[in-house]
């Protein structure tokens, strides 16, 4: 686990009280971990203070379905960040 | 008209987790006021003693309906499945149309507005705020929690008049179930400690500033060196249910309410006016249809402050006379302020069920500007039938309730 990955896992832990056994990255974020819509705006919150960005309007928000989704999201992000 | 009983109670304050423990603490003389030292940081905060509560088991409410939830609504969702539990009522039977949530406050999650503004202002930057922050600030927070928590399908109000706020809930809970609304409805009031809701007091110079280095000592209601008001915090939810529903399954019934009245002063925003306190009493009395000597105990709003005790005792005598007894909780848990209706009723139920009268704590050389009432300094063995509960309000609101046993 690389250390975005790890730290996506953090904020799963800490916002939505999840177990890390249950964040594998094939989860999906509605079904399998029990997100809400509610949720979704608490989890950019806390995206965008962990790794200091703003994902709020980004497009690609809307089609992830599944946490390897956010890992490739961010990972995508941080490296256009240091371009 | 229907008639409307008190079948269960419960609380979270800080003498503990619990109706139980909250009559431990009183019954042993405690008082749950500390320095609170945190507090120092902020410049111009003349009083630094509070009675804090401990929130305990938070995590056995499943985080889909705690996240809405600030300090004040999980005070209120324990406190009022203590209640429902008191009443045996299961949580399953309350989820219907026949029940209702009304629970009051001062301003709603001081603590999460707080830290609302703290995110927002100063960057003026609204995208750190999350989904929940609105749901843990509004005033209804702890009525609308309870609500969702128990799936209550009923009236869904939160009573907003500061101090009076509980009682103005059971006021209007009674109201609701003597027109045939409703069949039960929770009852009472939720505060939160923050240093910024002992501030809206402090800069009046209505706080207890003098006793910073011995918090046990006050707040002092109708003592000679009391100086102001201790802020503390909790919930007390009371199960008010319709008379005849009550009866069909059996239930206890601590009391049945008969009185309830609330009026402005329209004199003074923050000043205590007896003839207001007198009005509102009489008014209770005579809806209650009794008479002064039918009376047995008053559970006074007395705060500590230096006028309001005095306007207290002044209406008390006029309308009852010098021989009921009265006394006042603040001392043990401090100003609950929204909650003290609620809380404090609690105890006084208590109290009727036990047969006794419990001292005001801190009452240890009585003001001369408060003499004129039967104070209760000493434990009393009495048996107590009739209870008036006065709550009063800064916005010039007065509540008080009338009850009898049954």
């Amino acid at each position: 686990m690389n250390e975005i990955e790890q730290m996506v896992n953090d904020v799963f832990i800490d916002s939505f009280e999840l177990d890390i056994d249950e964040l594998k990255p094939e989860a999906t974020i509605f079904e399998d971990l029990g997100l809400d819509s509610l949720d979704i705006v608490d989890l950019v919150v806390a995206l965008q203070k962990k790794f200091a960005v703003q994902i709020r309007n980004d497009d690609r928000v809307r089609s992830i379905r599944t946490l390897g989704d956010i890992y490739s999201f961010i990972t995508a992000l941080k490296s256009e960040m240091a371009d | 008209m229907k008639r409307v009983v008190i079948t269960g109670i419960g609380c979270i304050s800080a003498l503990g987790n619990g109706v139980d423990e909250l009559i431990d603490g009183i019954e042993q003389g405690r008082s749950a006021v500390k320095r609170m030292d945190d507090w120092a940081k902020y410049n111009g905060l003349q009083s630094i003693v509070g009675a804090p509560a401990v929130l305990k088991n938070t995590k056995d409410i499943p985080r889909k309906k705690r996240r809405s939830m600030g300090r004040m609504s999980i005070m209120a969702v324990q406190a009022a499945q203590e209640a429902l539990e008191d009443a045996g009522i299961n949580n399953d039977d309350v989820s219907n149309d026949r029940c209702g949530s009304i629970i009051g406050s001062t301003m709603g999650g001081a603590e999460a507005l707080n830290e609302t503004f703290e995110t927002m202002l100063p960057d003026h930057d609204l995208s750190q705020l999350t989904s929940m922050k609105f749901f843990q600030c509004v005033s209804h927070t702890a009525s609308m929690n309870v609500a969702q928590y128990f799936g209550l399908k009923g009236a869904v109000m939160a009573t907003s008049a500061a101090c009076a706020s509980s009682l103005q809930a059971l006021g209007a809970g009674t109201d609701l179930i003597r027109l045939g609304k409703q069949d039960i409805v929770l009852c009472g009031g939720s505060e939160e400690l923050h240093p910024t809701v002992t501030g809206s007091f402090d800069i009046l110079f209505a706080t207890s500033t003098h006793f910073n280095d011995k918090p046990k000592d006050t707040p002092r209601p109708f003592d000679k060196s009391r100086d102001g008001i201790v802020c503390g915090e909790g919930s007390g939810i009371i199960v008010l249910e319709e008379y005849e529903h009550a009866l069909a399954r059996g239930a206890k019934i601590y009391a049945e309410v008969l009185g309830y009245n609330t009026c402005g002063s329209g004199a003074h925003v923050s000043q205590s006016n007896k003839e207001a306190m007198v009005q509102c009493l009489s008014a209770a009395l005579a809806e209650a249809k009794l008479s002064k000597e039918d009376v047995d105990y008053v559970s006074a709003h007395a705060t500590a402050t230096i006028q309001g005790d005095i306007a207290e005792v002044e209406a008390i005598r006029e309308v009852f006379g010098e021989k009921v007894p009265v006394n006042s909780f603040k001392g043990y848990i401090g100003h609950t302020l929204g909650a003290s209706g609620s809380i404090e009723l609690i105890a006084a139920l208590k109290m009727m069920e036990k047969g006794v009268i419990y001292p005001t704590l801190n009452l240890d050389e009585l003001a001369d500007d408060c003499k004129g009432v039967m104070h209760v300094k000493e434990l009393i063995d009495k048996q107590i039938n009739v209870i008036v509960k006065n709550c009063f309000a800064f916005g010039g609101i007065n509540a008080s309730l009338v009850c009898r046993r049954i």
